[in-house]
């Protein structure tokens, strides 16, 4: 037994300083702009720069309308298929897994090709970034809301409220989305995190982003990249903590309707 | 007319026939069970009345309207499920006046009623509630009231009491009766459990593969069950096949054993075989009282079930129960020893098959 834990331990460790000591380096790195000293002058240069601001600003609003748009895209097809369409999950989800297996660089020059010409010409404005970054949440977004789905019983759920007269929007937003509210809440720091940190949609389809912005510093200074990783690094583990402790403590309300 | 009827109603799925032309009128204040095995179709039924599933042919009429086609959220019908269903992000009160809010009633009105609900099953205290904080019996009741809340003109029970513990099944179902009877609210009640059924059903529907078996009021389904399948499923019964002996005097032939039976056999020829069948409480020791039909038996097995005591005896070489108050007063037979029983004409059945 004491082995098998003295292994276990080994490994732990090894897994911790992969993971942490990039991080590590990034963050000394990023403090070591002034000569000799350990300062934060990285990160002061970083947040005065106007055009962090904007472009931190737009991959907000991106993000913000991605989150929108694709959980009143999702969360309505995945209760659908759950409630009507049992036999054509597997489909969604293998659907839901392409950006997996479609690079986002050939989503990109498809989005291109498509409405950059005419008969639909969308290039000028942001509906193919927003759908791309839908496609690119929808892995995360439609598994978080399809592992809440599956802890409720959503068919007699909605044949329940049906028979009290609802309508279908009133079992939506009154029944299905409260119940699934930490589900949804985990696609939509998930969709939040990735879209912050998103590069080649943005870049492609020449929009402000952060992702670009990251990119752009980098070829031009050498530290301030570093203290955007770190707030990069942060803000995805910001998010990733807010779910976690949404997420604490919710399930006896899911049990209570899984039985 | 009655208040609801079921027409002629079929429902297939793919090329699975689930119900086939079941035909059934409720009068009002009635409460009828759909009693069956598992895959008898009387859920499928019960949800063809809720709107759930829409017939392949026949119709439904309640209160005089065809609801055959209309959504579930238009008929007035109010629905008890198995898992309870109660929503987990409201409250008892909450779900309680759920449908009365659906029907923008004012807040006061929805207050009152649900005040009044849960008055009726006794839970006055727990409005502020979560259904994770009751127990399941609690949930079952509270999922009660919010279905009649509305005061529908139907209510179903799709086997409320299944996921229950035995004693709470038994003090729920004398609940519910209760509240169906004060309410004089019509009901259909779905079960697989005959002794559900029987005790608080006007009227018991037995449903075998999609058909109905029998439709008659418990006493009828339990003591002149039609049917071989109604006979079998519905209480413990002695089965044989039996040769018919004298028609005119209503006489059968169990090997050597003759019986007399109230039936009429008029119509059958001697030496046809038929299935007769006993209840096990309808037989008794000769010794006891004497009547129409006294048959030497051997006693094979005794079993205690508490108030009863069962008894295995053979007839010839059949093998029939027979049930006998537990009197700790009364001597019992032994195994192996050779006696008497007895059972009146009546209590001889033919079935059909």
């Amino acid at each position: 037994m004491k082995k098998i834990n003295l292994w276990a331990w080994i490994i732990l460790l090894i897994g911790v300083i992969y993971f942490f000591l990039p991080l590590i380096a990034t963050l000394e790195f990023s403090m070591r702009m002034i000569k000799d000293r350990y300062t934060f002058e990285a990160y002061r240069v970083a947040f005065t720069d106007p055009k962090f601001f904007l472009n931190f600003g737009y991959s907000v609003l991106w993000a913000l309308l991605t989150i929108f748009f694709s959980t009143i895209l999702v969360v309505p097809t995945a209760y659908w298929v759950h409630w009507k369409l049992p036999k054509a999950r597997p489909f969604v989800e293998f659907v839901t897994l392409m950006p997996f297996v479609v690079p986002a660089v050939v989503l990109t020059f498809g989005l291109i090709r498509l409405y950059g010409q005419p008969p639909i010409v969308l290039l000028g404005s942001p509906i193919p970034l927003i759908a791309g970054y839908i496609v690119l949440s929808l892995p995360y977004m439609f598994r978080a809301v399809d592992t809440g789905l599956r802890a409720i019983d959503v068919r007699t759920l909605t044949e329940a409220a049906l028979s009290l007269g609802a309508n279908w929007f009133t079992i939506l937003t009154q029944v299905i989305f409260p119940n699934l509210r930490t589900a949804i809440l985990s696609g939509v720091f998930l969709t939040f995190a990735i879209v912050m940190g998103e590069f080649t949609f943005a870049s492609l389809l020449a929009w402000p982003a952060f992702g670009p912005y990251m990119e752009e510093i980098g070829s031009m200074r050498a530290y301030t990249p570093q203290a955007l990783s770190v707030v990069s690094f942060l803000l995805t583990w910001a998010s990733i903590g807010l779910l976690q402790w949404i997420g604490r403590g919710r399930g006896q309300e899911q049990v209570a309707g899984a039985h | 007319m009655a208040f609801l009827q079921i027409e002629n109603v079929s429902k297939s799925f793919g090329s699975v026939e689930a119900v086939k032309d079941f035909n059934l009128n409720i009068e009002k204040g009635e409460l009828v069970s759909f009693l069956g095995p598992s895959g008898c179709g009387k859920t499928t039924t019960l949800r063809m009345v809720a709107g759930f599933e829409m017939p392949t042919a026949g119709r439904i009429i309640m209160n005089g309207e065809d609801i055959t086609n209309m959504p579930p959220n238009k008929r007035d019908v109010g629905m008890v499920f198995q898992s309870y269903a109660l929503f987990p992000n409201m409250t008892v009160a909450d779900n309680i006046g759920f449908g009365l809010k659906v029907m923008k009633k004012s807040a006061e009105e929805i207050k009152q009623r649900v005040k009044e609900m849960l008055t009726l099953i006794n839970m006055p205290e727990y409005g502020d509630r979560y259904p994770y904080q009751l127990s399941g019996g609690q949930q079952q009741r509270v999922a009660l009231a919010r279905a009649l809340a509305l005061r529908p003109d139907v209510l179903l029970l799709d086997e409320p009491l299944s996921a229950l513990d035995a004693k709470i099944r038994v003090s729920l179902r004398a609940e519910i009766r209760a509240i169906q009877q004060k309410l004089g609210i019509t009901a259909i009640y779905v079960t697989h459990d005959q002794e559900e059924a029987l005790s608080l059903s006007d009227r018991v529907v037995v449903m075998n593969s999609g058909c109905i078996e029998q439709v008659g009021s418990p006493f009828e389904i339990y003591n002149f069950p039609k049917t071989a399948f109604v006979a079998n499923f519905v209480g413990t019964l002695n089965t044989a096949t039996v040769e018919v002996e004298d028609p005119a005097n209503n006489l059968l032939r169990m090997e050597n054993l003759i019986l007399k039976s109230a039936e009429n056999l008029k119509e059958k020829k001697k030496g046809e075989q038929v299935l007769m069948s006993i209840r096990p409480e309808r037989l008794s020791f000769a010794s006891e009282q004497k009547k129409d039909n006294v048959l030497d038996c051997t006693i094979e097995n005794i079993t205690f079930l508490g108030s009863v005591v069962r008894i295995q005896v053979k007839l010839g070489n059949a093998l029939f129960y027979m049930d006998t108050f537990n009197n700790p007063f009364l001597e019992l037979p032994r195994l192996g020893d050779k006696t008497q029983v007895t059972c009146s004409k009546e209590a001889v059945l033919v079935l059909n098959p």
